[in-house]
This record gives structure tokens, sequence and C-alpha cells, in this order.
């Protein structure tokens, strides 16, 4: 039996991971729940003044997109280590990076994706300029795939490992400091009328070496977690 | 010709020569940290001057500096042993590499806590979000989170090569950090500060610096060899070597 | 040695941070050396068990100060 071609192997597993995550569809409202509910008790918090909420408002957005991902990126192996499709994926003969993309681009377009859709509706909640509106979605479509394929690493690192949710967190706060200094401070200066292209240009710097390094790093790490 | 050094280093690779070398450099390494530190300290505390700007203040610089010197060297230290276990499998150097960790941890905290109790004085505050202080704080988040990981595994071989890559993407990691918070500075119009007051250093207060940064060295080789010690009597436990010596008169062997 | 503990009016924060320092080394001093000896007991142990399961009826003498 010959082995499919790399892209057919890409696209079908990519189509499983898209038909596995519609079967289960609640799972991706959970994210978009999460950051409905921890936007509305911000104001509860603070208060209702809208020049305080504007002020906020780009900081907090982007605070709870990294957290709800955080929150999804746990079973983003999970579910393939447990029942064995792992093993086959390590084994297949296409590279494991670019499998193991396919699955970082699945989880992306499933958790976050509906995150950038209500981000906007999020903002306005907490009174975010409309004019900042469209920087927002820019740096929310740049830093969210940036920290999916971060994320991806470190998730693959603790693939072995008995506990991971607290240590997630620990080990993805370093990595993300850098994408959250640059996503908010794009919405800070475009909000203050200042020009926002260079932290969107770093963003997407930081984008384009993730896509290329991070599915080379998930594959190593996911051989050292598997310990195959 | 001389062809002894990578025979010795290859030697010093097996776990129970390691061992046996780690046990007879301990107890002079710790002694000479103590006498370093005695001497740094008095030269720090009782004959160097008091600052002209910030009077008795700025000798925390003699603990702070070198802490925070150590906290980076350690980081070095173990990124290299932990490419070199990950690259050659040396068990040797995966233990090095994730025993140095809680003792680069216990630097960068010392680092961190010194910081603020300089800061409080000379600032007036204990906390500012300067890109050194914030970098540092990352580096105890990394360090933290690579002891966390080592410890989640089952299989400690396993944990060790995982957090060892940790360590190699930490190490990436810091640099862009202490980047980016720079650039968050600007942006923000953060407080400029100098972290050091005394811009050139006088020899009096130079020499206890130095002596003190030697001190932590030799206490850093000290502490991580009582590590690598410990960790291997647990991860062996079913060599014939470490039988030996728990079966052997333990009071022979010093702890 | 009065003048010498206050720093200069700085001696709160001056010996406070000599303590942590101090603290967080004798801590990080004292950990290995009591996991090691921890580690060697529970090896001897451990090994006292395995002879006892092959040689029935000697006593388990480690294993009482384990």
């Amino acid at each position: 039996m010959t082995p499919g071609s790399t892209p057919a192997a890409c696209a079908a597993l990519l189509r499983r991971d898209l038909t596995l995550a519609w079967r289960r569809r609640g799972d991706i409202a959970m994210p978009v729940l999460y950051a409905v509910i921890v936007t509305t008790l911000f104001p509860f918090a603070i208060g209702p003044e809208p020049a305080l909420l504007a002020r906020i408002a780009g900081g907090v957005v982007f605070v709870i997109v990294l957290l709800a991902i955080l929150l999804s990126l746990d079973h983003l192996f999970r579910g393939d280590i447990e029942d064995g499709s792992m093993e086959l994926l390590m084994l297949a003969p296409q590279p494991l990076a670019l499998l193991v993309a396919m699955k970082i681009l699945a989880h992306w377009i499933t958790s976050s994706l509906p995150l950038i859709v209500v981000a906007p509706v999020l903002a306005s909640m907490l009174k975010l300029p409309p004019e900042a509106m469209p920087v927002l979605v820019i740096a929310l479509l740049l830093s969210t795939p940036l920290l999916c394929l971060l994320g991806a690493v470190l998730v693959a690192l603790t693939a072995g490992s008995r506990r991971s949710g607290m240590l997630l967190a620990l080990m993805l706060l370093p990595l993300c400091v850098p994408v959250v200094i640059f996503a908010a401070g794009a919405l800070a200066a475009a909000q203050e009328g200042l020009p926002w292209v260079a932290p969107i240009a770093w963003l997407g710097a930081g984008l384009a070496m993730a896509l290329v390094l991070a599915p080379l790093a998930c594959a190593a790490a996911l051989r050292i977690a598997m310990d195959t | 010709m001389a062809n002894w050094v990578p025979l010795w280093l290859h030697r010093l690779g097996s776990p129970p020569v390691f061992y046996r070398f780690a046990g007879a450099v301990r107890p002079w390494a710790f002694g000479l940290a103590l006498l370093l530190g005695a001497v740094a300290l008095y030269g720090g505390l009782v004959v160097a001057p008091a600052d002209y700007q910030q009077g008795d203040a700025y000798r925390i610089i003699f603990i702070h500096v070198p802490s925070a010197w150590m906290s980076l060297f350690i980081y070095g230290v173990m990124a290299v042993a932990a490419f070199i276990g990950l690259v050659w499998r040396i068990k040797i150097a995966e233990v090095v590499a994730m025993e140095s960790a809680p003792v680069g941890a216990a630097f960068t905290l010392i680092t961190l806590v010194t910081g603020s109790l300089w800061g409080k004085p000379m600032w007036g505050t204990w906390w500012t979000w300067d890109a050194r202080l914030t970098s540092e704080l990352v580096l105890l988040f990394i360090y933290l989170g690579i002891v966390g990981l080592y410890h989640s595994f089952e299989d400690r071989r396993q944990g060790a090569r995982a957090a060892a890559f940790l360590v190699l993407v930490g190490a990436v990691n810091v640099p862009i950090v202490h980047f980016s918070v720079n650039w968050w500075n600007t942006l923000h119009q953060g407080s400029t500060i100098r972290l050091l007051g005394p811009s050139h250093i006088e020899a009096s207060m130079l020499w206890p610096l130095l002596t003190m940064m030697l001190a932590t060295k030799c206490y850093y080789i000290a502490s991580l060899f009582a590590r690598v010690r410990a960790d291997l009597i647990a991860s062996e436990g079913g060599k014939a070597w470490v039988r030996d010596i728990a079966l052997g008169q333990p009071g022979n062997d010093p702890a | 040695m009065s003048q010498f503990l206050a720093m200069g009016g700085y001696g709160s924060y001056v010996w406070t941070s000599f303590a942590a320092f101090f603290i967080v080394l004798l801590i990080d001093t004292l950990a290995p050396l009591a996991r090691r000896r921890r580690n060697l007991r529970e090896l001897r142990a451990r090994l006292a068990r395995q002879e006892n399961r092959r040689r029935p009826g000697t006593p388990p003498s480690n294993e009482s100060n384990a």
C-alpha cells in the first residue's frame, strides 16, 4: 500500500479534526461563553463609568481572549493521545510537523475564530471607541494564531505528564508577555490616535517566525513527551 | 597530546564517577563559598565607604548584583547542559540541567526581593515595570515552569527531556521579553530610572562585589553537586553502585 | 555598633535583604542534603523488603527505622 501524498494527508486530517469539532458543537461555544461572562464581570467590579471602561477595554479584551485560549488549549492533543491516534500520526510517513500544523490550524478555527467574532461585541460592551475596532480585529487575527502555536508547543511538552492545567498557565505566561504587549500596544496607540502599524508589524513578524518554527518544535516536543 | 581531557570528561559522564567526584568537590566549594562570602561581606559592610548619593542603602548591591548575575549565569549553564542532554542523551547533563533550575530560581527570587527592598528607599516604590525587573520576574516564572514540568512526569528521564526542551524555548524567549518590555516602556513614557546609582564604581566598593560574585559561583557548584547526588540516588536506585552506597556504612559517606 | 546596625537610617532595608539572601540560600543548601538522606533511607527500606521476600524469616530490621 502506498502512502497518500502529503497535501492529501493534511487535508484529510484537517477535515477529520473539523468534523470531530462539529460533532461536539457545545465545546466550541464554551470559550465564547467564558469570555462573555468574564467581560460582564468587569463593569460590576470596577464601576460602569464609560471613560474608565474605554481606557481599559483593549487590554481587558486581550487578556480575556488569552485566558479563553488557554482554557481550550488543554485538550488540543488530549483526545488523540487517549484514543491512540497520536501514535498513528507519529508513525505516518508524512512529516509530523506538517500534520501537527494542521491540527493547530483546526484548533485555531474552532477555538479562536469564534472569539474573534465576538471580540468586537465584547469591546463595545466595554465602550471601546468604534474607530479602534478594526485595529482590535487585526491584532486579534495576528495574535491568536501566535498564541495557539506557542501554546501547542507547551501542550505537547505536557502530553505525557499527569497534571497540566496550572502548569500550562505557568509555562505560557512568559511566552505570551510579548504578544500581549504588542497587541494591546497597537490598540492603545490606535485609541490615542497614534500610528499603530509598528506593533502590528512586530506581531506579523512573530507570527511568520512561529508559523515556521512552532510546528517543528511542537513535533519534537511530542516525540520527547510521548517517548518514541 | 592532551588526550586525557576528553577521556576524563567522558568518564565523568558516568553516574557513579560523577557521584564520587561531586562528593569530593562539594565540601571544598562550599567552604570556599563561605570564606569568600565572609570576606566580601566584611569588605562590603565595614570597609567600603557609604555612597555619596545613596548613603548606606547601596550596600544591598553586594548581594543584589551577584544574585542577578547568577540568575542569568545559571540559566546559561542550564541551557548548555540541556542542549547537550537533548542532543547526545547524556544522563548527567540532563540531571545537571534539571538540578540547576531550583538554584537559579533561588537566586532570581533573591534578586527580586533585594531589588524591591533597594527600590523602596531609592525610588520610593517597591516595584516598577522596568524592563530589567519585568524580565527578571519572567525568568522566575520560567524557572518555576521548568521545575514544575520536570516533576509532573512519572518517568524522571522523560520529565528531564521535556523540561530540557522548555529550557531551550525559554532561552529564546527571555531576550524577546526584554526587548518587548523596553519597547512597551518607551511607548508608555515609563519612568526613566537608572537601576544603579553610582555610575563609576570605586575600587573599595568593587573588590567586595567581585569577591561576592566568586562566592556565589562556588556556592552554586556546591549546591548543584549536592542536588545532583540526591537526584542520582533516586534515579539510579536499582543500580548496584547505589545499592552499595545505601548498604555500606552511611556514617562513612559525608552527607 | 548601633551606628553600624542603623546603616544611616536604611538599616531595616539593608538587613532585611541580607536576611532574605541568607534564608533563601540556607533552605537551598539544606533541602538537597535532606532529600539525599531520605532517598537513601527509602532505598534501604526497599532493599530490606526485597531481601525479606527472598528469604522469609529474617526480621525486617531496616524497615522499622524508615
